[in-house]
């Protein structure tokens, strides 16, 4: 997640880098105060404490505006990230198991791989995701987000990768004892190679 | 009287037996608060081990310390013990310590309830240790998802442990609920209004109407998910009807409340302390009440960011980031009021006050990192990684375990009446909190670079071995912390160091009772008016002790208190507490046993148990009231009031309405989770619908309105001093009639195997069932109590109960007729 | 008993009216999502009026609250209960606002 690979997971990296600067801010501010009220009195004249100040102006205030900012800007990037019509789009199908994953593909329907799933780089792919027993949760840390495999729903996760290469893939729903190892790796193929891999090669 | 005569009196009417025997028996605050505190610490002694092990496994890449199996035992078993053994009975216990002597009361409403909740918190915790103990324990993950926690991929017998020695363990949750908020609304110093209350009481109030609503989800979900263990009933299962999904709405339903159940008496604690330790007031009192009822309130709207991940359509998820956000406004309120507190007077670093700045680094740290998973993109990424985890321990560690520690120390001349001697307490405070940082920080980086939870092991091409390797010698910094204060603790109880009565110059009422606290608590109640009595009048413990209160003069044996009315809290009632009895050991034992031909399938039993409890729940109730009319009693100061049983609103009455919320609370969300189905699942509609039975649609609805008029009827025919019997028949025949009816739906009901929606009609049968007999067997306990003579027109109070019943039974059948026959008559 | 609802009755509403429309949300997209609408789609067109219903409801109990003959008197829960009252209005135009501003059924 720290390393993206893909639009997802960078708009997603920056949003924790942009809210990890500003809340340490905050939290420095917090600290501040608080660290201020072991300051000795001057000639006994009591400190200023009114419930304007702290509650309505730090209390509520304060965090609301910061607050419905992240909100808004939070939702705005899960629209963008969702899935939706894209002439451009790549469809394939995992389905989880315990303790593997095996993937299909709308472009060529024959097809099925076993922990590897092949996609072209730098055009969107849609994974549906199913499960055939429990709750597992489909996740390409340096592509985007997770969604998870649940027993009788499809759901459908928008991924993009943007260089051909290896990526890392694991599930990451408790599922049993073979959880540790129940992980796959995505390959992105350049336009060549992806167009060989549905053609059978590769 | 002289204090001392006094004294000797009252002890001698309000001690437990002698000795350890007295365990057994008592039913006072007293004993039964510090039962519940050192039961309860324990299992953090048991939960930090475990931790412990966590983290030697993930000390290093393929570790071999434990195997996947037993490792899913231990972190299953760290979540679950933390969570239901550790955080909710060391609230419970806390409560019910402190409560009545910072209301200023003798004891709570129901003195041989709190001793159930004991015994059925300790009964249950033992079975989930019995499983531990021989590697059968819970291995699903502390949230116990479905499918994998059912019958097909966990066919053993470690499941059934959780669902019901949890369900055995919420009983005492539920117990200390009800009885704290009727304890806090109507158990009261006279002239304590609302606004005069300790805000510890506010807090715990709060927390008390949430258990209420939400504990019954959790309960509920357990249920169906032993139905569908124990009987094939296929809630769960995507094939018959059922959802998983459903498991997940009904956990996060109470789940996410849980965490504010635990953070907010928490906040009590703070707000209590901080002020004494600052030497002035909280800062905008009004405020932090307002907030604690937001918080808790806001707290239901967000059990869905829990499942960011479940493709729930982006709206549906908005909701919950929305309100996610928007809980943050009330926690800082609370925490700018506090840290304003602090400018307002002038703080000491005294070791309370060194934990709860502890609680303000590591707490706000935890909130903000809890804003960043309400973000909804932020979460897909980090849901299920160490981030998580390392997030809920800085909010709960932060916002529950540093405050409980300097409550510990705050409180424990109290308790001991000795004061601290070795100073043991700073070194572990700098233990704990240095431990505890670099065991979580490092986690949250771990858990951003990839690192899932519940993995047993890694590999060291993963990168994560460092951070791991810190984390765990963090751990066990913390542990020598924690351990430090044990010890202190024992220390503290064992060297005899007398503190003065008001160490911390508070101005609550719990520092008025003698130190350690006296079995009958205060030897007369004080008479309030401010938020801080003993600042008003520093004399106040002395004139308490020589009786200048209220019910001074010890008499007849009497276990005496008052109730109060809500709003002004003037004197309203006379109560007489029931003594030293085993019934609530050998009740909880009974109910045990129920539970347990439960999980070992021993099903002959359970009818056998079930009549157990009816019989000894029957001697429960029939050793209260009296054959004869008391009339109104004196109180003192020239005040006579009457007593409990020469009332309308007894306290029975209020515990049922209490009771009740709770109950409705479990109904709604069956109703919940039908609806769901319907609408969710992907196996609807069902083969076919049930077709109303005309009998049962006649014979249900007359059934429960003839039990609520034979309910109604006789409380009116006994106030103008008529005879009750006739109408408590009527009651009686209602339920007989109603069982029938629902019998006959339970009849005509589908198989409750072949679909989630013939399982789900037969839990609605058998709900209505379940209530229409318990409306019956209440009428005849009315009525028996009648012909025995306990019954006259002025000793009404019992009556009363039956028509609050009554009512449900009315609601809740016209609910359950309906939901199980529209579906057939509209198609 | 009459304080403590005054105090919880606008926050409480203020659930109520989120499950309801939650519920709703999960409705409409079940039932059938493509189906046009008049101008804009229909499942948002619900939403929003279901949005604009609880809003006014929140006004609606906010001013009973402030008012003489069913508001608390002067004082403590005079106080609480008017601060429940915003807190409900707020909350619901606050967690209800995705109705307007999101995907409803993607």
């Amino acid at each position: 997640m720290l390393d993206p690979g893909g639009p997802a997971a960078r708009s997603i990296s920056m949003l924790w880098w942009g809210m990890l600067i500003a809340f340490t801010a905050i939290f420095a501010l917090v600290m501040a105060l608080l660290a201020l009220a072991w300051r000795p009195a001057r000639d006994g004249a009591a400190r200023s404490s009114s419930e304007r100040t702290w509650i309505i102006g730090l209390g509520l205030v304060f965090p609301s505006v910061i607050l419905i900012s992240l909100l808004a800007y939070g939702l705005w990037l899960g629209e963008r990230l969702i899935p939706r019509d894209d002439p451009d789009v790549t469809r394939v199908t995992a389905e989880a198991r315990r303790w593997s994953w095996t993937f299909s593909y709308d472009q060529n329907p024959g097809r099925t791989t076993l922990n590897v799933l092949h996609i072209p780089a730098g055009r969107p792919v849609d994974v549906a995701i199913t499960t055939a027993d429990v709750i597992h949760s489909f996740w390409v840390p340096r592509l985007a987000g997770k969604l998870d495999a649940i027993p009788g729903h499809v759901n459908v996760l928008r991924i993009e990768a943007d260089l051909p290469g290896t990526y890392a893939g694991q599930s990451a729903e408790f599922s049993g004892p073979g959880y540790d190892g129940h992980t796959f790796s995505v390959v992105a193929h350049g336009p060549e190679d992806w167009q060989s891999f549905l053609e059978g090669g590769l | 009287m002289s204090s001392l005569a006094r004294h000797r009196g009252l002890t001698a009417i309000w001690s437990s037996e002698r000795g350890w025997k007295g365990w057994f028996s008592t039913v006072n605050h007293n004993d039964v608060g510090l039962m519940f505190l050192v039961t309860a610490s324990f299992y953090f002694l048991v939960g930090g081990i475990l931790a412990m092990l966590i983290r030697a496994q993930l000390a290093t890449p393929h570790s071999a310390f434990a195997g996947p199996e037993i490792y899913s035992q231990i972190f299953t078993m760290h979540g679950t013990i933390m969570m239901f053994l550790f955080a909710i009975p060391m609230i419970e216990g806390l409560a019910i310590y402190l409560l009545p002597k910072m209301l200023g009361t003798r004891d709570l409403a129901y003195p041989r309830l709190t001793a159930y909740g004991f015994w059925c918190y300790f009964f249950g915790g033992a079975m989930l240790l019995i499983s531990l103990l021989f590697g059968i324990a819970p291995d699903g993950g502390w949230f116990m998802y479905p499918p994998l926690t059912g019958k097909i991929y966990s066919p053993g017998i470690n499941t059934d442990f959780w669902l019901i020695g949890i369900t055995f363990v919420e009983i005492s949750a539920i117990c200390a609920a009800v009885e704290f908020t009727v304890t806090i609304l109507k158990y009261r110093a006279p002239g304590m209004t609302l606004g005069k209350m300790p805000i510890f009481a506010w807090y715990m109030l709060v927390v008390s109407l949430m258990i209420l609503t939400g504990f019954p989800p959790l309960i509920l979900g357990s249920i169906l998910l032993e139905l569908e263990r124990a009987f094939g009933m296929p809630f769960f299962q995507v094939e018959l009807g059922g959802d998983s999904l459903l498991w997940q709405h009904l956990f996060w339903l109470f789940g996410h409340p849980e965490v504010y159940i635990i953070f907010l008496p928490a906040a009590g604690v703070v707000s209590t302390i901080l002020p004494v330790m600052s030497s002035t007031t909280l800062l905008g009192y009004r405020w932090v009440v307002a907030a604690a009822v937001a918080l808790a309130i806001l707290s239901f709207g967000l059990w869905v960011h829990h499942m960011f991940t479940t493709g729930i359509p982006h709206m549906g998820l908005a909701f919950f980031s929305a309100a996610s956000t928007l809980v943050a406004v009330p926690t800082a309120v609370q925490v700018f009021a506090w840290i304003g507190t602090m400018w307002k007077g002038t703080p000491h670093l005294r070791l309370p006050m060194l934990h709860i700045l502890g609680f303000f680094v590591t707490f706000v740290i935890g909130g903000l990192t809890g804003v960043m998973v309400a973000v909804v993109p932020f979460d897909w990424q980090v849901h299920d990684t160490a981030f998580v985890t390392a997030h809920l321990h800085y909010v709960l560690f932060g916002g529950f375990v540093f405050p409980v520690l300097a409550g510990i120390y705050y409180w424990l001349p109290l308790v001991t009446g000795n004061r601290r001697f070795f100073r043991l307490g700073e070194m572990a405070f700098a233990l704990i909190f240095v431990g505890f940082h670099v065991t979580f920080l490092a986690m949250h980086w771990v858990g951003l670079m990839g690192q899932r939870r519940r993995i047993s092991t890694y590999a060291p091409e993963d990168g994560w071995t460092a951070i791991n390797l810190i984390s765990s010698v963090g751990g066990f910094v913390m542990a020598f912390g924690l351990a430090m204060v044990l010890i202190e603790i024992v220390l503290t109880l064992v060297v005899r160091h007398r503190a003065p009565r008001n160490p911390w110059r508070s101005g609550t009422l719990e520092w008025a009772v003698p130190r350690p606290s006296a079995a009958y608590t205060f030897a007369s109640l004080p008479r309030v008016a401010s938020r801080d009595p003993l600042w008003d009048d520093p004399g106040l413990p002395a004139r308490i002790a020589r009786g200048e209160g209220y019910l001074g003069e010890p008499r007849n044996g009497w276990r005496e208190t008052l109730m109060v009315d809500i709003a002004s809290g003037e004197p309203e009632q006379h109560v007489v507490y029931p003594s030293n009895t085993r019934l609530p050991i050998v009740l909880s034992a009974i109910t045990g046993l129920f539970f347990l031909s439960l999980l070992v399938k021993v099903y002959w039993l359970t009818p056998i148990a079930v009549a157990g409890v009816v019989a000894l729940a029957w001697r429960w109730i029939w050793r209260l009231g009296s054959k004869a009319d008391l009339g109104d009693q004196p109180i003192g100061h020239g005040v006579r009031i009457a007593t409990v049983a020469e009332v309308d609103r007894p306290p029975g009455w209020w515990g049922s309405v209490f009771l009740l919320v709770a109950n409705a609370t479990l109904f709604g969300s069956l109703l919940f989770g039908y609806a769901f189905l319907w609408t969710i699942a992907p196996g609807w509609p069902p083969p076919a619908f049930i077709q109303p039975s005309v009998p049962v649609l006649i014979a249900a609805p007359a059934g429960a309105a003839l039990a609520l008029v034979g309910a109604l009827g006789a409380v009116r025919i006994n106030r103008t001093g008529g005879n009750p019997s006739g109408f408590l028949l009527t009651a009686l025949a209602g339920g007989i009639c109603l069982s029938a009816a629902f019998a006959g739906l339970l009849w005509g009901a589908p198989s409750p195997t072949g679909h989630a929606y013939g399982a789900t009609v037969w839990v609605l049968g058998c709900y209505g069932l379940a209530h229409a007999l318990l409306v019956g067997l209440m009428a005849s306990f009315v009525f028996a109590r009648q012909r025995a003579g306990f019954v006259s027109p002025r000793r009404r109070a019992e009556l009363a109960i039956v028509s609050v019943w009554g009512a449900y039974l009315l609601v809740v059948t016209c609910l359950i007729v309906l939901a199980v026959y529209l579906p057939g008559l509209v198609t | 008993m009459k304080d403590l609802l005054r105090i919880l009755v606008s926050p409480v509403i203020w659930l109520a009216s989120f499950s309801a429309i939650y519920a709703l949300h999960g409705l409409v997209c079940a039932v059938d999502p493509g189906m046009p609408g008049p101008g804009i789609a229909w499942p948002r067109l619900v939403l929003s009026l279901a949005f604009g219903l609880a809003i006014l409801v929140q006004i609606g109990l906010l001013a009973l609250l402030a008012s003489a003959r069913f508001g608390a008197a002067p004082g403590f829960v005079r106080f609480v209960s008017l601060a429940g009252g915003w807190v409900g209005l707020v909350a619901t135009v606050w967690t209800l606002i995705p109705t307007l501003a999101t995907t409803p059924c993607g």
